[in-house]
C-alpha cells in the first residue's frame, strides 16, 4: 500500500511537470529562469524519493532473506518466537494445496522363452489423477487412463475413467462416497499402483478371478468402527451377463473381466450390493474379506435371472523387512445352466464356479536409499472349475487348476520409480513361460 | 548456529492456528509432557554445515535452516523437547508431534490432524508405540523397525521420515548446545 501511494505521489508530479511546460514558451526570462529552478526541485523531490523507494525495498528483501536462505546464524535474524513453532512444514504456506496431481504407470517386456516370436514391450498404462479438495469435509478424486499407447480405430489402445467420486466425510470414523469407485476386494484393487505389487504383472489371481482394477458406479460408506477396522458398504452398478461373447476365448481368461460394465452405459436394472471388512490394528498386519453380489441379466428377454457373487479372504503380514501376503477369491453365478443351454457349440460358456489362491514372500532389503525386493509367489487359479450340467456331451468339463510360479525382483530407485525382472512358470500352459522386465512409477 | 528462547504459559498457545482435528499443539504437548509447568519456544537456525550433518544423520534432506521447537520445563529444568510438523502423506498433510527426551530418545508421538481416505491407523497406539525409545541411531524405517500399515504405504513412510528427520534436528542442536 506505501508503494502504490508513492507511485500516486510521482505520478501527481509528472503531470504537474508536464503542465507545467508549455506555458512557458510565452514566459518571459526571469519567469523562465523561475519556473526552471522549480522544475529542478521537484526533479530533486522525485530523485529522493526514487532512492528511498529503492532503500525501502532492499531492507524489505534482507528481512525476507533468512527464513528462505540457509545463512550463518551469525547474519541471520530471529523471527518471531510464537509464529516460528507452527513454520515445520514440508507445504507450500497457507497449508496443503486443494488440487494435487497424481499419477501411475508402467512399461513392461515380456518375452516367451519358447516363442520368442510374441515377445512384446507395451506402455500398459499410463494414469493421470487428481484429487480437489472442496472444503474439510468434501473431496473429489479422480483417475484418467490410458493403456497400451495409442487409442485410435486401428490401435489396441484403451482410454477410461478409472475413478470419478466424491467423498464426503459425515463425522471422523464415517465417511459417504458417490460415484464411480473401486470396489474394496482383495489386496491389489484398491491399491493397484505398480510400485505396490511384486513382479512386472500384476497377479493372475487377481486379474482373472477379481478383475482388477474394478470399478463401479454407487454409493459407499466407509466407517473406522473400532480401533483398526474398517468397515465398508455399498450400492452399486454390477455385471451384466448379456455381455458374455461365447465365441472368444475372453469369458476363459477372466469370467468377470469379460463382463464388467465400467460405467460406460451401464446397464442398471439390476444393482449390487457389497461389504468389506479389513482389519490393521496390530502393526504390519492386515487381515480382512469381502463380498459382492447381485443380479446380471439386467432384465433382458429370455434371460433366466442370473446372480453373480464375488468374495475373498486376504492376509498380508510385514515383520520387519518381510512382505507375507495369501489371498483366496472365489466366485459364482447362478442359474448358468438355462443361459448355457443357447450357447451349445460355443467355445467359451459360463462357469458356475471359478476360483483363485496365492501365497507370496517377499525380502525387502535397503541399500542407502535404494530397496531391493526379491519375491516369490505361488499361484493356482481356475476360470472354470464347474460347470451346470446341460447334459450328457454337452455340459463342458471343469477346466484345469492353472499353477504359476513367479520369482524376481523389485528394484526400488526411491519410494516412486521401480523396475522389476521376474520369470513365470506355468503348469498347463508351459509353452507360456516368460520372462518379464517392467518400468514403474507412482507420484 | 542461533537460538531464540522464550518462555510461553502452559496453554497460552493460539490453537486457531491449527486445523485441529484430533489435537491440538499445545494439548499435544500437555499430553506428551504433563508434568511441564511451562514450555519455551525455541527457534533453531542451522548454518550450512549443520544442515548437511543433519541430512546425513536423517538420510534425507533437513528441509529448512529454521526449525521451531518447544522445550519443556519443570521448576526450570528441562524435560525434552516437542516439535509439530506437517508432511504430505499420499495427497494431504499429516500434522504430528514428536516429544523427545533429553536424552535424544523419543517419547511419544501424537497424530494431529490426518486427512487421507486410507490410512488412518498410523493415529493408533500400537503404530506410534512403534517409536518409543529410538533415537537418531534408528534405523526408523519402515520395513525395518517400524511396520507398515497396508494400504497407507506413503503416510507411513512419510511420517517415519519425518520422525528420523525431527530426532536428527534435535541431535544435532543439543551436540552444539542450542538446547540443553
Amino acid at each position: 500500500m506505501q508503494h502504490r501511494s508513492r507511485l500516486g505521489t510521482l505520478g501527481q508530479l509528472f503531470v504537474a511537470t508536464a503542465l507545467a511546460l508549455p506555458p512557458a514558451v510565452h514566459a518571459d526570462e526571469a519567469e523562465l529562469a523561475q519556473r526552471l529552478e522549480k522544475l529542478s526541485s521537484e526533479l530533486e523531490a522525485v530523485k529522493a524519493e526514487l532512492a528511498k523507494m529503492k532503500k525501502d525495498r532492499e531492507q524489505a528483501a534482507v528481512v525476507a532473506a533468512p527464513v528462505q536462505s540457509a545463512q550463518p546464524a551469525q547474519t541471520a535474524q530471529a523471527t518471531k518466537p510464537a509464529e516460528a513453532v507452527y513454520t515445520n512444514t514440508e507445504a507450500a504456506p497457507g497449508g496443503a494445496p486443494e488440487t494435487v496431481i497424481t499419477g501411475y504407470g508402467e512399461i513392461n517386456y515380456n518375452r516367451p522363452v519358447h516363442a520368442t516370436e510374441d515377445t512384446q514391450m507395451d506402455l500398459r498404462r499410463a494414469v493421470i489423477g487428481l484429487q480437489h479438495r472442496f472444503d474439510a469435509q468434501t473431496k473429489f478424486a479422480f483417475e484418467l487412463e490410458a493403456e497400451h499407447a495409442v487409442t485410435s480405430a486401428e490401435d489396441p489402445g484403451e482410454v477410461e475413467v478409472e475413478q470419478a467420486f466424491i467423498e464426503h466425510r459425515l463425522s471422523q470414523p464415517l465417511a459417504i462416497r458417490a460415484g464411480l469407485m473401486l470396489i474394496p476386494t482383495g489386496l491389489l484393487n484398491e491399491n493397484h499402483e505398480p510400485t505396490y505389487y511384486y513382479g512386472v504383472e500384476r497377479n493372475f489371481v487377481e486379474t482373472a478371478i477379481i478383475p482388477t482394477t474394478w470399478r463401479e458406479g454407487g454409493v459407499q460408506v466407509v466407517g473406522d468402527v473400532a480401533d483398526g477396522l474398517t468397515l465398508q458398504g455399498g450400492v452399486t452398478t454390477g455385471f451384466n451377463i448379456n455381455k458374455w461373447d461365447a465365441t472368444s476365448t475372453e469369458g476363459k481368461e477372466s469370467p468377470l473381466g469379460s463382463i464388467h460394465q465400467e460405467l460406460a452405459l451401464a446397464s442398471a436394472k439390476d444393482l449390487s450390493i457389497f461389504a468389506a471388512a479389513n482389519y490393521r490394528g496390530v502393526p504390519g498386519l492386515l487381515v480382512g474379506g469381502s463380498v459382492f453380489t447381485g443380479g446380471a441379466s439386467q432384465g433382458a428377454q429370455g434371460v433366466p435371472n442370473m446372480r453373480v457373487t464375488l468374495w475373498d479372504l486376504h492376509a498380508r503380514w510385514t515383520p520387519g523387512p518381510w512382505d507375507l501376503s495369501a489371498l483366496y477369491a472365489r466366485g459364482t453365478i447362478s442359474n448358468t445352466a438355462a443361459f448355457n443351454s443357447t450357447l451349445v457349440g460355443n467355445p467359451t460358456l459360463v462357469p458356475a464356479v471359478f476360483d483363485g489362491s496365492y501365497v507370496q514372500a517377499a525380502y525387502r532389503a535397503r541399500f542407502g536409499n535404494y530397496g531391493v525386493a526379491p519375491f516369490a509367489r505361488l499361484e493356482f487359479f481356475n476360470t472354470g472349475r464347474k460347470y451346470e450340467d446341460i447334459g450328457p456331451g454337452l455340459t463342458p468339463a471343469p477346466l484345469p487348476t492353472e499353477r504359476v510360479i513367479t520369482t524376481g525382483l523389485n528394484f526400488d530407485i526411491n519410494q516412486h520409480v521401480v523396475v522389476k525382472a521376474d520369470f513365470q512358470w506355468f503348469r498347463q500352459l508351459s509353452a507360456a513361460n516368460r520372462f518379464d522386465l517392467g518400468l514403474g512409477w507412482a507420484f | 548456529m542461533r537460538v531464540e528462547v522464550l518462555p510461553i504459559v502452559l496453554g497460552a498457545l493460539p490453537a486457531s492456528a491449527w486445523a485441529v482435528d484430533y489435537l491440538s499443539a499445545s494439548e499435544a504437548e500437555a499430553l506428551m509432557f504433563p508434568q511441564a509447568d511451562e514450555f519455551a519456544t525455541a527457534n533453531l537456525r542451522f548454518d550450512n554445515a549443520q544442515l548437511q550433518e543433519i541430512g546425513k544423520r536423517a538420510g534425507i534432506p533437513a528441509r529448512s535452516a529454521q526449525w521451531g521447537v518447544r522445550v519443556a520445563r519443570h521448576a526450570g529444568t528441562s524435560l525434552g523437547y516437542v516439535v509439530v510438523d506437517n508432511v504430505v502423506g499420499k495427497f494431504e498433510l499429516i500434522t504430528y508431534a514428536v516429544a523427545v527426551g533429553t536424552d535424544g530418545a523419543i517419547k511419544q508421538i501424537e497424530i494431529l490432524s490426518y486427512r487421507e481416505s486410507h490410512g488412518g491407523e498410523i493415529r493408533l497406539p500400537a503404530w506410534r508405540k512403534q517409536f518409543v525409545g529410538k533415537t537418531v541411531a534408528g534405523p526408523l524405517r519402515v520395513g525395518e523397525d517400524i511396520a507398515n500399515i497396508s494400504g497407507a504405504t506413503l503416510s507411513c513412510n512419510h511420517v517415519t521420515d519425518g520422525v528420523r528427520r525431527i530426532v536428527a534436528v534435535l541431535q544435532v542442536a543439543r551436540e552444539t548446545g542450542a538446547l540443553s
